[in-house]
């Protein structure tokens, strides 16, 4: 079970990084081939006028996408920021309360935005909307990346929240608390 | 009982200025029993989710250009099939042969047409003089939708991608070369900033419309519908002056501000109407039957 | 319920929330749920959707992993090391010396980035451990960060200015030009209040270095050339026309890489950890910014922002006192929404207020900016404070005492433009006109 939903959060991770590795790569591509129709230019050459379709509303929405798959993994790591001042200064006991009322409400609130943006994204696909660009891009695909995106980060905030009720703390406190003593840099 | 309206375009827009105007006589005709309030510049709702907001009912009513919506469905594309409707008649002759099948596509959604207006008459703008067809090969030219994209297809320009607001950086760095857009828009956009001339192409008329959720249209009472519907065939009346008042001053101002207004050339007219000619064939073509029976009524007046 | 017992009922439920810990993004999303369901017979979960959706699905956005991941690519490579190395000797007599580097830093990278949280992200990536580990205080060390990372907002090229064109009709490209001048300023004002805390605080300062002579700091000058190659890179790229604004920060991940590939410190572990890094770092801003997005058109929804700005325009006010009024307005509601947000939210409103007072609309582009700025380091809602915690593990509250000075210079950034309108308009007029 710990093994099934780690290898998952790392999935929604990695899913993520490529996201933007592909943001990346087809800015780069753009990039190139248009200082490779400098070059012809200089030449006197006809220019190539090669140009990545849509790129800027592909872009969009693989970050959309991205920026909801990873969501579990950062909660995980403990990259997502929240207020601790008030809860450290608690006794170990109301604190371990409070974190899990915490986890508690994040997953309830996740839970609500995973069935939000999944009917919205049921409704794209009901009705086949699409992208008003070159490239025909149905607008489900990140909608539901996105969905998916917040139904792990549900699931890892139940995950916290079982972790929490058994041994007080959030399995991500001691990374948080490395970050709030200044090792990282 | 109040309605939020999010529209896509600024207050000084002709557009929005016409529909304040809508609501305001909309408020004063129900007595304040309907009150809209609108929503300008996309600021409560972005352009592309308008449309798809008005449906699910999250808000009532709403203001989209037409053709953005053209992927989902042809018919939402034959305002901005180019070279097709090239002065206002002829903009209002299409509009009411496509009006039916709008209609009919809206009405699948849960809409209701109330109004559309159309902006003023799409020209080229580019830094030089565009003579003829060839002076085009090459060119990098600005494309945001499948028309532009076949234009420049068509006449060998480069198709480039740039956001509106690029615009200003890409000409003066030479990513882009020519766009095609109205002069309302070289306008507010400060076109003399960073091009030269103006070719007044007259392509096409793209049209906004305001939609409205059925079942809150017909939620309303029979007086309030009433007034609805007046004051909404008041502003499309008034909506199709404002434009072409709005072209008179629009490229006055282009010309004041030191741009060249071009009248197109005979090889460029030619040339434009035979890749007009191809690409309404295209669109019949991709739209059906129904499409085909819109794009002959059309003719045939 | 009056709407201004209703905001601080809402203000007092984000304090409490907020306190037990719960994540800021689902904070600033449930106070957006709260909003919209105590006021208005909406969906709330539609307009959750469609509020997350139409502001993560963004071109301009995309430049902020791109940024953060070049700052982490470089993180690891020894270019920060170098840098300081390279500058020392030659901040050596210069009061405060290396703390400027954050400020001009800041400055220089403005002018590739339009996002105040991804300048703040990069450079902090790239100046915090060094500046530590050479005994500088934290406290200015992140409080010029988080000052300077928003003149990323004033020096063109610039979201807010591109949304404030549009919503206004205004002229891009004069905005721009128009906050060259205003942007340096605050560089000028940020450095100066750096000269004069290092003159005062001489106990709080590291050791001086040695001063060095000319020959041997010259050749040190050799270590800077990996951060000039980045910078004329990136910059160059959007001048020579082979990238947009948006796009230069892909280039800037290449050159990166290009960097970190020469300096031998690219191999796979290293990269496969910078990517992880950044994304994680990303997605927590992103988050936040759904939230935000959230509880924004929720505040659309419920008319509030609106109201409160025709209660503004209800009293008449005279030019300078409704600038006044204006500048109050945003920075208390500048707390607690976004200020791009904010903008978006109230221009239809304040535009006829301000134009009816005759104030210039391009002056007003620059003064709002500088206003939006504030609102970035104003605790609980201000995003450079969040990319501060997530880069030093200090609270929100905390990081916003540090950056209280910054606060009341951008204070007098604002004094001095309303006095001096010329600090935004000579340059445009000189260049267009
Ligand atoms: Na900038
Ligand atoms: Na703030």
């Amino acid at each position: 079970m710990r093994r099934a939903l780690d290898l998952l959060y790392a999935a929604g991770l990695w899913l993520s990084a490529l996201c933007i590795l592909v943001i990346a790569s087809l800015v780069g591509l753009q990039v190139v081939a248009r200082i490779w129709d400098a070059i012809l230019q200089a030449l006197d050459l006809p220019r190539s006028g090669f140009v990545v379709l849509s790129l800027a509303e592909i872009s969009g929405y693989l970050f959309a996408a991205a920026s909801f798959l990873a969501l579990a993994g950062t909660l995980k790591s403990g990259a997502h920021i929240r207020v601790t001042m008030l809860v450290n200064a608690l006794p170990q006991r109301v604190r371990a309360l409070i974190e899990a009322a915490a986890l508690a409400f994040g997953a309830l609130a996740a839970g609500f935005g995973t069935w939000a943006i999944g009917g919205y994204a049921l409704e794209s696909w009901r009705f086949g909307e699409v992208s008003p660009g070159l490239v025909q891009v149905p607008l489900v695909w990140p909608q539901a990346a996105m969905a998916a995106g917040a139904a792990l980060l549900t699931i890892a905030f139940l995950d916290e929240l079982t972790i929490t009720v058994r041994t007080g703390r959030p399995s991500f406190r001691a990374a948080e608390d490395a970050v709030a003593l200044g090792r990282e840099g | 009982q109040s309605w939020d309206m999010p529209t896509p375009y600024p207050d000084a827009t002709f557009h929005t200025v016409n529909i304040a105007q809508f609501a305001d006589e909309v408020r004063e005709a129900t007595g304040g029993a309907l009150d809209i309030t609108v929503h300008s510049a996309g600021s409560l709702i972005k352009h592309p989710e308008i449309k798809r907001t008005v449906r699910s009912g999250v808000v009532p009513i709403g203001e989209v250009l037409i053709s953005l919506h053209a992927n989902e469905n042809p018919i939402y594309g034959l305002d901005s099939v180019p070279f097709l409707a090239t002065s206002y008649e002829d903009a209002r002759r299409l509009y009411e042969a496509q009006r039916p099948a709008l209609e009919e596509a809206l009405s699948e959604e849960g809409l209701t047409l109330l109004f559309s207006v159309p902006w003023p008459p799409q020209g080229i703008y580019a830094g030089q003089e565009i003579d003829s067809i060839e002076a085009l090969r090459g060119l990098r030219f600005r494309t945001y939708n499948p028309g532009t994209a076949r234009i420049a297809e068509l006449s060998g320009a480069t198709p480039v991608q740039v956001e509106v607001a690029d615009l200003p950086t890409a000409f003066a760095t030479g990513r882009v070369e020519a766009t095609i857009t109205s002069p309302s828009t070289g306008v507010n956009s400060k076109f003399w900033d960073f091009v030269s001339h103006y070719h007044d192409t007259q392509a096409w008329l793209p049209r906004n419309m305001v939609v409205v959720n059925t079942a809150a249209f017909e939620a309303l009472e029979p007086g309030v519908r009433a007034a609805l519907l007046e004051a909404a065939a008041a502003a499309e009346a008034r909506g199709w002056e404002m434009s072409q008042a709005d072209t008179e001053a629009a490229t006055k101002t282009l010309a004041d501000n030191g741009i060249a207004i071009v009248v197109p050339s005979e090889g460029l007219s030619t040339g434009f109407q035979e890749i007009g000619a191809q690409i309404a064939d295209e669109w019949a073509a991709s739209a059906g039957e129904a499409g085909t029976a819109v794009l002959e009524a059309y003719r045939a007046n | 319920m009056e709407p201004t017992t209703f905001m601080l009922l809402l203000v007092a439920l984000l304090f409490a929330i907020l306190a037990c810990g719960v994540w800021i993004a689902v904070a600033l999303a449930t106070l957006g749920f709260v909003a919209l369901v105590a006021s208005l017979p909406l969906p709330p979960g539609a307009i959750l959707a469609t509020a997350m959706w139409q502001q993560l699905n963004s071109w301009d956005l995309t430049a902020l992993p791109m940024f953060i991941l070049m700052g982490d690519i470089l993180f690891r490579t020894k270019l920060s090391e170098d840098m300081f190395e390279g500058l020392t000797p030659w901040l050596a007599r210069l009061p405060g010396r290396l703390l400027h580097v954050n400020v001009v830093g800041c400055t220089i990278f403005a002018a590739v980035s339009g996002s105040s949280a991804a300048t703040c992200a990069t450079i902090g990536r790239i100046s915090l451990g060094e500046l530590k580990k050479r005994g500088y205080s934290d406290v200015m060390a992140i409080g010029t960060l988080a000052g300077s990372g928003t003149i990323g907002l004033m020096i063109p090229p610039s979201i807010i200015l591109i949304v404030y064109a549009t919503a206004t009709e205004q002229s891009v490209a004069r905005l721009f030009i128009a906050g060259v001048i205003p942007g340096l300023m605050l560089t000028a004002l940020f450095m100066g209040y750096v000269i004069v805390w290092a003159l005062l605080n001489r106990h709080r300062m590291p050791p001086p270095e040695p001063v060095m002579p000319l020959r041997q700091r010259i050749s040190k000058l050799r270590r800077l050339a990996p951060v000039v190659l980045l910078i004329v890179g990136v910059i160059g790229s959007i001048y020579a026309g082979f990238a947009s604004a948006t796009e230069a920060a892909a280039v800037g991940v290449f050159l990166a890489l290009a960097i970190s590939w020469r300096a031998g410190t690219l191999n796979l572990p290293t990269f496969r950890a910078a990517l992880i890094s950044a994304t994680k770092t990303s997605c927590m801003i992103a988050f936040i910014l759904a939230g935000a997005a959230f509880l924004t058109t929720s505040m659309g929804f419920t008319g509030i922002p609106r109201m409160l700005a025709e209660w503004i325009g209800s009293f008449g006010l005279s030019q300078a006192m409704l600038l006044l009024a204006l500048t109050v307005f945003f920075i208390v509601m500048g707390c607690f929404l976004d200020g791009i947000s904010l903008v978006v939210l109230t221009t239809s409103i304040i535009m006829p207020l301000v134009t009816a007072a005759g104030i210039d609309l391009i002056w007003f582009g620059i003064f709002i900016v500088l206003v939006v700025e504030m609102a970035q380091i104003t605790p609980p809602v201000g995003f450079n404070l969040y990319v501060l915690q997530s880069l030093t593990g200090r609270d929100i509250f905390r990081l916003g005492l540090y950056t209280a000075p910054f606060f009341a210079l951008m204070c007098l950034a604002a004094l001095l433009l309303a006095l001096f309108p010329d600090i935004a308009l000579w340059l445009p007029r000189t260049m267009l006109e």
